[in-house]
């Protein structure tokens, strides 16, 4: 972990709803993996008064391409302090063949870093967008990701093939009601829930980031578990409210 | 250079700096320790111990406001005993002194948790924090039992809305000094419309706490550190010109880490004066 600072070299606009900064970084950060993110404070005023997490998509040598709504404005040359990196990787099978991603009324982008890690991998890559998370437009992903849409109430064409076929699924959506409805689907679909198959991909508001507040603490079964530290992803069969 | 921001005694607690962190904002341990150098501070205060394992609050617990942000964890902690243990070879290497904030509602916790505290060579002071709802009463009678179970310097947390009204009750009990005074209580809604109450940062509290202890100085003469709203070294000064001996800075370290750092630097041999006509504008309506 170290606080560093980063210029914004280029920005692109990704779609309607997103633009991606590419940030100059200092090297520090370029071992950064799926899963990690950076607590980002732009300007020199109060507001926003907290650092926001940022979840790169990629990472290219000394550069983090970091995907941000279209609302807010950034210009190349801004300098940007970046404390990270926050959170584990993700914890990849080692055999694995084919991954779901799952973004539920929520953006995926905690997970799409994922993409690049893995595609060169021939891992293939499915992206089930449910809820409001329909409302993301996915032209700018690699055409080799697939991209399936579903409904408010988790629903979606083949959801049984879709949850089987894949070796491991990461689920990122809002709260706790959220992750307990997704936990019963999964029950629903499939007759065993192996451990290190679900993920739940965690991003509440931080506080410090660090693991000093307690903010982001969540009950598992192995005892109390930082978002922050120990996260963002964390087993669904280890959670001690999912089960 | 010195402070003592304690009562003069056998056991007073003296710095090297008057800055330190304020309870909550950097954990039981090191989890900074890449990001800010503990050894440049006054003084390490802990996350708030119980004495008994408390688990984090339900719901949302973090909700950014414009300019500020309000907190609610629940206080989660391992319990006294564990909290010492698991910590105790880590402020062993801070190169600081350790400031124990301890948070208890009855007298028997009180004597477990200072007691607990007393015996550890590691732990310079305890810092009571009080329930916002306690009474002068109950304040006084918490306080000599604190007195009674602990030799080493007592710090009291007065409550943001009965400032006044308890600090005569703590200096009376044996408080060694006041920090004034914890962040405010609030409501606010999270992303998704809920209502959540916690405590509340950010740069707004600073000239409500700068109040408070403008008037406790002039009205005590116990020391008091000055705490709430603090994200420049300007914001510091005004508290050491407001009569505090020492000042502790809050949620801006989540977002500039160094920020504690810079202060205590620029605090460290700093000598206060004021001026003669400034004296007399913390009491007016």
């Amino acid at each position: 972990m170290k606080e560093t600072q980063a210029i914004i070299e280029r920005v692109r606009r990704i779609n309607e709803t997103h633009q991606q900064l590419y940030l100059a970084i200092d090297p520090a950060l370029s071992g950064l993996r799926a899963g990690q993110s950076v607590l980002a404070r732009t300007g020199s005023g109060w507001t926003p008064y907290l650092r926001e997490q940022w979840y790169p998509v990629d990472v290219q040598k000394n550069t983090l391409i970091i995907e941000r709504p279209a609302g807010l404005r950034y210009e190349p040359g801004d300098v940007v302090s970046l404390i990270g990196a926050v959170g584990q990787p993700f914890k990849f099978r080692k055999t694995l063949r084919s991954v779901l991603l799952v973004a539920y009324d929520s953006e995926p982008t905690p997970l799409l870093m994922t993409i690049s890690a893995l595609l060169p991998q021939k891992v293939a890559v499915t992206l089930l967008l449910l809820g409001t998370a329909r409302t993301y437009t996915t032209q700018h992903l690699p055409p080799e990701v697939e991209v399936l849409h579903g409904d408010d109430d988790l629903q979606w064409a083949n959801r049984v093939t879709t949850v089987g076929w894949a070796d491991q699924v990461f689920v990122t959506t809002t709260d706790q009601d959220h992750y307990t409805r997704v936990w019963h689907l999964f029950r629903e679909l499939r007759a065993e829930i192996p451990a290190n198959y679900l993920w739940g991909v965690f991003h509440p508001t931080l506080g410090c980031g660090v693991g000093a507040c307690s903010a982001c603490m969540v009950k598992t079964k192995d005892g109390l578990h930082m978002v922050c530290t120990d996260g963002a992803a964390l087993d669904f069969t280890k959670l001690s409210w999912g089960t | 250079m010195s402070y003592r921001i304690t009562q003069a005694g056998k056991h007073s607690l003296i710095l090297e700096t008057p800055v330190m962190n304020a309870a909550g904002m950097l954990g039981f341990g090191d989890n900074y320790r890449d990001l800010l150098k503990y050894e440049k501070l006054g003084a390490f205060v802990t996350n708030p111990i119980t004495y008994a394992p408390r688990s984090p609050a339900n719901g949302t617990r973090i909700v950014p406001l414009d300019a500020g942000v309000l907190v609610h964890t629940g206080l989660p902690n391992p319990g006294m005993n564990k909290v010492i243990s698991g910590h105790r070879a880590v402020w062993e290497k801070l190169g600081t002194p350790i400031i124990a904030h301890v948070v208890v509602t009855n007298a028997d916790e009180i004597r477990r948790c200072l007691q607990a505290v007393d015996r550890e060579e590691i732990i310079d002071a305890v810092e009571l924090g009080l329930h916002d709802e306690t009474t002068p009463a109950e304040v006084e009678r918490l306080i000599k039992v604190a007195r009674e179970s602990v030799e080493k310097p007592l710090l009291v947390v007065l409550p943001f809305n009965a400032v006044q009204d308890l600090a005569q009750a703590i200096i009376g009990a044996g408080g060694d000094a006041l920090v004034a005074c914890s962040a405010p209580r609030g409501t606010a809604r999270d992303s998704s419309g809920k209502l959540v109450a916690g405590r509340v940062y950010g740069p707004t509290i600073k000239p409500l706490n700068l109040r408070y202890v403008g008037q406790l100085a002039r009205r005590s003469s116990i020391p008091i550190i000055g705490s709430g709203g603090i994200h420049s070294v300007q914001d510091a000064r005004d508290y050491l010109e407001a009569g505090a001996v020492a000042v502790q800075v809050d949620a801006a370290v989540w977002s500039l880490p160094k920020l504690l750092e810079n202060i205590s630097r620029e605090m460290g041999g700093m000598t206060v004066t004021q001026p003669i006509d400034a004296l007399d504008n913390w009491d007016s309506e």
